[in-house]
């Protein structure tokens, strides 16, 4: 199965890449504009609830300060996506150092991603923010860059260090998940 | 609310909601979905779902983000740091070059060219003795030295051996020649040795190389005091 808005995306990507290496620093803010959306999406799903803000941009300089890097093997938003999670995965690892405590529990980043269902006025996103809410924090990712996002179970798995094949499992687990907790 | 039994047309169905399915495969999908009502219902989940991620987004400041890039100039260009390496790692690859060439030439010169450097040395050593002595046969010894030194390519040693080399007899000269790193001082008769030898005693700034001697008492007496 070939992805032809995903291919052009891409090639839109890499043509941005290029200009701005070439001097270009407006097709960095196209390219921002492309991704932060999505990035920020991706933070909230995995229970990122204070400093998204500062995380996709600590994300993006990074991913600018080491495009020589990016090979295009992936798309260049999988690869922001790989590059964030590794950031909010020190980031709480910092903090639980910080804290001084145990490791950060599954129910603990569900609360904090309960807590946003006030910002959600209509009733039937609400079920269904609670719904995906109610995940596991894994499930919750992968459920999230599929559904909000389009990735495939291969760029999923590039982006949250799993397989393609538990990418797969995670999702159906997620949506039989979901299901359930509608259908109570 | 069911599952429908075909997984993979349940698997696309992420696909078909971003269209991101090729023609052929979309065709499929679609036809399959007309007709599924368990299909259905997930596709209209999946849209429900994404429409209620999509208004959750937080909000990001781009321009914010954008100000705080690396330049794409300063990115291209290398750092002052990297020149400056770049140059140490051309020296170190130029004198271990150098060095190495000069090691395997060495190594190469035939061994009767070998009494070269350390004549030199002994020339070096001898010549400034020979012009503070009035002795006729240690000048001509340390002079024989200095113009074995002097028929390569010492300078110094020439030049501090000019004035003696006059008094210094051709046989002399070839015994002196005969000194090499193997040790072989046989061609200079005692005095000669001696008068060297006390020539490079009385040369100043000459390192400490051997420890100072120690002197060990040794108590003879036994323990019971006996």
């Amino acid at each position: 199965m070939t992805d032809p808005a995903r291919g052009s995306d891409d090639r839109r990507d890499l043509e941005l890449i290029a200009r701005w290496k070439g001097g270009d620093e407006r097709a960095a803010t196209e390219l921002v504009e492309r991704h932060a959306a999505a990035l920020a999406r991706f933070a909230a799903s995995s229970g990122e609830r204070n400093d998204v803000d500062e995380l996709v941009q600590d994300t993006f300089v990074r991913a600018f300060n080491s495009l020589d890097g990016f090979r295009g093997d992936s798309s260049f938003r999988t690869w922001l996506f790989t590059i964030q999670r590794r950031l909010q995965l020190d980031r709480r690892r910092a903090e639980k150092r910080r804290r001084d405590k145990d490791e950060v529990k599954e129910d603990d980043a569900s609360t904090e991603y309960d807590a946003l269902d006030t910002l959600v006025a209509n009733e039937t996103q609400a079920k269904l923010t609670a719904a995906v809410g109610r995940l596991s924090p894994t499930q919750r990712e992968v459920f999230s860059l599929r559904v909000a996002e389009g990735l495939s179970y291969k760029e999923i798995a590039e982006a949250v260090g799993t397989t393609e094949g538990a990418a797969r499992v995670h999702y159906h687990n997620a949506m039989r998940a979901v299901k359930e907790f509608l259908d109570e | 609310m069911n599952d429908c039994t075909n997984a993979d047309i349940r698997d696309q169905l992420p696909d078909l909601l971003h269209d991101r399915l090729t023609v052929d495969v979309r065709e499929v999908v679609v036809a399959h979905v007309a007709d599924c009502a368990d299909c259905r219902e997930e596709l209209e989940l999946l849209r429900d779902v994404r429409g209620a991620l999509l208004i959750r987004t937080p909000r990001v400041d781009v321009g914010q983000i954008v100000a705080a890039l690396p330049k794409p100039a300063a990115h291209a260009a290398p750092s002052r740091r990297f020149v400056r390496m770049d140059w140490r790692i051309a020296a170190a690859v130029t004198f271990l070059a150098v060095g190495g060439s000069s090691v395997a030439l060495l190594e190469r010169t035939p061994s009767g060219n070998r009494s070269f450097p350390d004549s030199n040395v002994v020339a070096a050593i001898a010549a400034p003795g020979s012009a503070a002595t009035d002795s006729t046969s240690t000048a001509s010894a340390t002079a024989a030295t200095a113009a074995t030194a002097a028929s390569s390519i010492a300078p110094t040693a020439s030049g501090a051996s000019t004035g003696s080399s006059e008094v210094a007899s051709g046989a002399d000269v070839e015994d002196a020649a005969d000194v090499s790193p193997g040790g072989r001082f046989s061609g200079l008769s005692e005095t000669q040795l001696k008068s060297l030898l006390d020539d490079i005693g009385q040369l100043p700034d000459v390192p400490v190389t051997e420890p100072d001697p120690v002197t060990i008492q040794v108590n003879t007496t036994s323990p019971d005091g006996q």
